[in-house]
């Protein structure tokens, strides 16, 4: 035997689904490689049978036949093994030094084009992406017709090479920002991206940054905005989601999609999204603050209600409430593990405590369970479940410094969460900025 | 960068031992009350509180007293025997007996401006009768919250036009300013209702020299455009009720005395008529009223010295500070007061004038 399928062999030893059939084309003895679990065999030799055909009645030679349909390359076994791990067919011939590569009829692994699963769209373009790089791009490309946009591709790590695709409109997104992507993926070429926390280390990012970096969407039309507005898209392979660089506060308020209704609506959804941040922040704090530290500011009747509601609870307005927003968030926790059959038990049961259980037995205040509820719903409002995450992160940072300084420590959260935001930047841009896409225009 | 976390985690730690978060006390921990007596005996302020206390159920009011040199000794010995800490800054009427009054409020107003354990938003009023009937009248109120009183000065609740509204701090600043003078109002129990009006206690420097009834006070809260809206007026030919009104002073200083012309802009509404009086009779009967009640109670306090109209201030700009200071015994007596009022009729109401 040829000691190059020998050497290949023993690469895939233990790989049951690789097959090596042994066939004749043009009367030359050759031997068709691949993965099982790939390739689309029957399909793939049916197509091949036709070329064979058209060579056999036009006279052709075999090398000439595997020229015209696949990729001849001498006999490297590194080159061979990577392709048939992207699921290429090699056509192996015993005689000749030399092997074709060739593009097969691909088993489908992928997802169809589905409607979003993380973010939930009304009266908008429905399609979202999926674990396809290339149905990625493609989605963007079907969803605006442009012919300025320019999709740059990557591949890094070592070991195993993941896809990594850079999307800008070129004269819109900033010249010194691609170039400074560009050059940090080629400078981190060996590192693996396994996950976003592997991406923005490649980018150059501090893991410990509480609000991310990239905004993530799984929306080829709010993609497309980003990009229009002068941002770059980076897409991995196998992660359903467009990382937008860089990222801004205000995309925590705004959709794209809020543009499909007129102004005055859209207006008042994002007001609606701001409360929700201020809300799902302050609400919280000012119990304690109010409860603990500075009843004063309360008017005398709602001093006197709320007093009458704490009436024998045990604990301080502190543990009250870290005690409810532990058990809060294990409920979300939880909801997002379970399975959505059994789902529905998590809110039923979650709901008998929080709402009645724990009153009845004087462990929490009426009102301490309308501040959760109003709180849980209004950290929903905003965009982004990582935007979320970190007000639900900074919520606890508040509590801390109003159970310890009251109204005053409120007031110092504040800033001192402002001071982090504007902390903030990416590749020289700024966190707080709200202008980014005329600038990023001029600079284009 | 490891080493940020575990700095993070040290100075939140020190953040909870150093703070002394737990010297805060919940509001179910703490009494509130609302209305605050002091009364003075044998030179021993006496004290008496109205508590709220929240029971699961039902509001429950309590009233607690204590006697001590001075009111922070009274109310530390209250909170002593308490099973909650008592927390002033709750207090929205501080009732000052009638006798206490008439001896001087100085140091305790300037007790309180100073401790700032009290409201400085806090209302004064006087009390006619003993602070401890008064309490417990006060007391036998159907009114769960036991914000009765409160209730009653509230502009959103209970507040008439001709009831006196005056504050802890403003209280403060007429004992310490030379052009202007309050007047507080004087309740006692009522036998119908909880409280009944009396009228209002002309202060000067703290200490209560006159009184002046109901009618006077809508006067004085109209000079300092409080709004008056509401107040019914019955003249012979009609009433009306004041819908609005503004306020204009033209002050003069000519040799050495004081002139100030001021005018009263009224808006009315007609409510009910004697026989069939024109637009211009309900107007100047409306105005000379107004105008000779005025009068009377301007030469009554003019008498008595006290300035509660604030009238200096309309000649701060024209008579020199050092003789600014004389102006509540020298200036003030001298003052020659022109007032007038001008009443336009707003509304008729369904019927028009002289229709029936």
């Amino acid at each position: 035997m040829d000691p190059f399928i020998k050497e290949l062999k023993e690469k895939f030893v233990h790989s049951d689904d690789l097959f090596l059939h042994e066939e004749e084309i043009l009367d030359v003895p050759v031997l068709l490689v691949g993965f099982k679990s790939l390739i689309d065999f029957t399909k793939t030799k049916v197509t091949l049978q036709k070329y064979i055909d058209t060579a056999i009645s036009s006279q052709k030679t075999i090398g000439e036949l595997l020229n015209e349909i696949g990729e001849v390359k001498e006999k490297d076994l590194e080159e061979a093994v990577s392709s048939i791990m992207t699921g290429k067919l090699l056509i192996i011939s015993n005689s000749h030094r030399k092997y074709a590569v060739i593009e097969p009829f691909h088993n489908m692994l992928n997802r169809a084009i589905e409607p979003p699963t993380n973010e939930n769209i009304l009266q908008g373009s429905l399609s979202s992406f999926n674990e396809d790089i290339k149905t990625n791009i493609g989605l963007i490309r079907k969803q605006i017709n442009a012919s300025n946009i320019r999709a740059e591709f990557f591949s890094v790590g070592s070991e195993q090479k993941t896809k990594l695709s850079m999307l800008y409109f070129e004269g819109q997104a900033d010249k010194k920002l691609v170039e400074k992507i560009r050059s940090s993926f080629e400078k981190n070429q060996d590192r693996e991206i396994n996950n976003l926390q592997n991406l923005a280390k490649s980018l150059g990012f501090s893991g410990w940054s509480v609000i991310s970096k990239v905004n993530t969407t799984e929306l080829p039309s709010e993609t497309v905005a980003f990009l229009r507005k002068g941002r770059v898209a980076l897409f991995v392979d196998r992660y359903p989601f467009a990382l937008i660089l860089p990222c801004f506060l205000w995309d925590m308020f705004t959709l794209e999609n809020d543009r499909n209704y007129p102004i005055p609506l859209m207006a008042s959804i994002r007001l609606v999204r701001i409360f929700g941040i201020l809300i799902s922040l302050l609400i919280p704090a000012l119990y304690v603050a109010l409860v603990a530290v500075n009843p004063e500011v309360l008017r005398i009747e709602l001093a006197l209600s709320i007093a009458q509601s704490r009436e024998a609870i045990p604990y301080p307005a502190l543990v009250e409430i870290l005690l409810m927003l532990i058990i809060l968030e294990l409920i979300i926790e939880a909801s997002v593990r379970l399975p959505s059959s059994i789902g529905p038990t998590i809110t039923m049961v979650g709901g008998i405590i929080l709402g009645q259980a724990v009153v009845e037995a004087k462990l929490v205040s009426t009102l301490l369970i309308i501040i959760l509820a109003a709180t849980t719903i209004a950290n929903s409002t905003l965009v982004g479940i990582q935007n979320s995450l970190a007000v639900r992160l900074f919520k606890y940072v508040l509590v801390i410094l109003a159970s310890i300084y009251g109204v005053l420590g409120i007031l110092g959260g504040i800033v001192l969460i402002s001071a982090y935001l504007a902390s903030i930047e990416t590749f020289g841009i700024s966190y707080l900025n709200l202008n980014y896409a005329k600038e990023g225009t001029k600079n284009g | 960068m490891r080493i940020i976390p575990l700095k993070l985690l040290i100075t939140l730690c020190t953040v909870f031992l150093l703070s002394g978060c737990w010297d805060t006390k919940d509001i179910n921990h703490r009494s509130l009350p609302i209305v605050m007596g002091v009364a003075m005996e044998d030179d021993q302020y006496n004290i008496h509180l109205q508590i709220p206390d929240p029971d699961t159920d039902v509001m429950q009011v309590r009233i607690v007293s204590e006697t001590g040199e001075t009111v922070s000794q009274a109310v530390d010995k209250l909170s002593a025997n308490m099973e909650s800490r008592i927390d002033l800054l709750h207090v929205k009427v501080i009732v000052i007996e009638k006798e206490l009054a008439k001896e001087g409020v100085k140091d305790l107003i300037s007790g309180f401006m100073r401790a700032r354990e009290v409201s400085p938003k806090a209302l004064v009023v006087v009390s006619d009768e003993k602070i401890e009937p008064f309490f417990s009248n006060l007391n036998n109120t159907t009114d769960p919250q036991g914000t009765t009183l409160f209730d009653f000065f509230d502009k959103d609740a209970g507040w008439s036009p001709q009831i006196a509204l005056t504050r802890v701090w403003e209280l403060y600043r007429s004992i310490h300013s030379t052009t202007r003078d309050v007047v507080l109002p004087i309740i006692k129990s009522g036998d119908s209702t909880v409280i009944q009006h009396l009228g209002s206690a002309v202060i000067k420097n703290g200490r209560m020299v006159e009184r002046i009834d109901p009618e006077e006070t809508l006067l004085v809260n109209a000079f300092y455009e409080e709004s008056t809206h509401g107040k019914v007026e019955v003249m012979e030919e009609a009433t009306v009720l004041i819908v609005g009104n503004t306020m204009d002073h033209k002050s003069r200083n000519i040799d050495q005395v004081p002139y100030l012309n001021s005018q009263l802009h009224l808006k009315v509404v007609l409510l009910e008529t004697i026989g069939k009086p024109t637009d211009k009779e309900i107007r100047t009967a409306l105005e000379t009223q107004l105008t000779n009640r005025f009068n009377e109670m301007f030469s009554k306090i003019q008498e008595s010295k006290a300035d509660v109209l604030g009238l200096g201030q309309y000649f701060r700009a024209k008579i020199p500070s050092e003789e600014l200071k004389k102006w509540r015994s020298e200036h003030y007596p001298k003052l020659k007061m022109e007032f007038e009022v001008h009443a336009v009729i707003r509304n008729e109401g369904q019927i028009k004038l002289g229709a029936d």
